[in-house]
């Protein structure tokens, strides 16, 4: 066996321990990241494989669910520029103003149920630039400004900012007029 | 209007999707690990190995023939050939690096700059310059020797020169992009 291998110390305890806290949103995550099942099953296999390895270097600096998140997201990110050598579309995402502008033009439809719903809400993910999702992706998963911060490194009124105005995008896709959400 | 799928019940509705995490064992992910690795060291293989065919083919091609040209474009293709063994042993395929420990706007930043300069740095000119120059000497050279293949050779010749010549706008064109997301990037982050 190579010395690479071989796991350290408590690297395989760590990766269980992080899937059966974060494994559903690991996967939630990789549905954000890549709507085409295959590459997104494959999407997934290299988050695990990429936590599992990171476990040899994890020192405890920053917290595990810090960690987990930078992790996948980091690695997602790779992913979708690396598809995007071959897309040349998909390279082309939308920063927050150009997604407001889009919206303002579109007459969405109020969603009829829940998978509708969730379907939006995936489109208008797949759709945002990368640092603008992984701040939406965090969010959603309950996480507050500061540990966002720590995730994508932006400081915390940036992220601020950038929930408040994806929050907004949210309402005019939704067309509820309803003003501020938490 | 309904309004029970409204941005303050996203999180809840999130949460809902439907998941059915695959479970992954450390063991299947070493065993994983291990196929990744082997395939970066087959690629690494094959590539070093075309580049090794290429120096010993040309090598022969220096004393076989006695023409300028083609000793030049000879010599000119096994040094083009050997910096790309070089650079293998230098740059060999990647493993994504440190991705617990960049912020996601830093790695982000890193992947374009990386992107980007695939495109259009060193690396790129480089592969250019350095590549092309023997096989075009090297044909010159063979037309001059064999005038009958002198058609043939061309049409070679105007395929490699048409492909060069395209790559560089292309790459350019690609490499703009990369960097406009790096502007915009970086503009975003302004006023943080």
């Amino acid at each position: 066996m190579k010395p690479q291998d071989a796991a350290r110390p408590g690297q395989d305890e760590s990766y269980r321990q992080a899937v059966s806290e974060y494994g559903a949103a690991l996967e939630r995550l990789a549905h954000a990241y890549e709507a085409d099942p295959d590459r997104r099953r494959d999407l997934l296999q290299e988050i695990h494989l990429a936590l599992w390895r990171s476990f040899e270097k994890f020192d405890g600096r920053c917290s595990l669910r810090t960690w987990i998140y930078r992790v996948a997201h980091n690695v997602a990110t790779s992913h979708v520029i690396r598809q995007s050598r071959w897309k040349r579309n998909t390279a082309a995402y939308l920063t927050l103003e150009e997604a407001e502008a889009q919206a303002s033009r579109e007459n969405v439809e109020v969603s009829a149920d829940r998978r509708q719903a969730l379907a939006r809400l995936l489109a208008l993910i797949h759709r945002l630039d990368l640092v603008d999702r992984q701040v939406i992706l965090a969010y959603l998963e309950d996480l507050d400004a500061e540990s966002i911060g720590e995730i994508t490194g932006l400081s915390a009124a940036n992220v601020w900012t950038r929930v408040h105005r994806i929050k907004n995008l949210l309402v005019r896709q939704f067309h509820t007029g309803v003003g501020d959400a938490n | 209007m309904r309004t029970d799928y409204l941005p303050y019940d996203l999180k809840t509705l999130w949460k809902e999707m439907e998941m059915s995490p695959p479970v992954f064992s450390p063991d299947q992910l070493r065993k994983e690990a291990d196929k990744l690795r082997a395939g970066l060291s087959r690629r690494s293989i094959i590539g070093g190995g075309a580049a090794w065919f290429v120096i010993a083919a040309f090598v022969v091609f220096f004393f076989i023939f006695s023409n300028a040209l083609e000793r030049i474009g000879s010599a000119l293709t096994v040094l083009g050939a050997g910096y790309m063994l070089v650079q293998l042993r230098l740059r060999p395929a990647r493993v994504l690096p440190d991705v617990g420990e960049a912020g996601g706007v830093q790695f982000y930043r890193g992947e374009l700059e990386r992107q980007r300069d695939f495109h259009r740095g060193s690396w790129f000119w480089s592969r250019l310059l350095i590549l092309l120059p023997g096989p075009i000497i090297f044909m010159m050279g063979f037309v001059q020797v064999f005038p009958d293949a002198a058609p043939f050779m061309w049409l070679d010749l105007a395929a490699l020169l048409v492909l060069a010549v395209l790559a560089v706008p292309l790459n350019l064109r690609l490499a703009r992009r990369y960097q406009r997301r790096i502007d915009l990037l970086d503009a975003s982050q302004k006023g943080s």
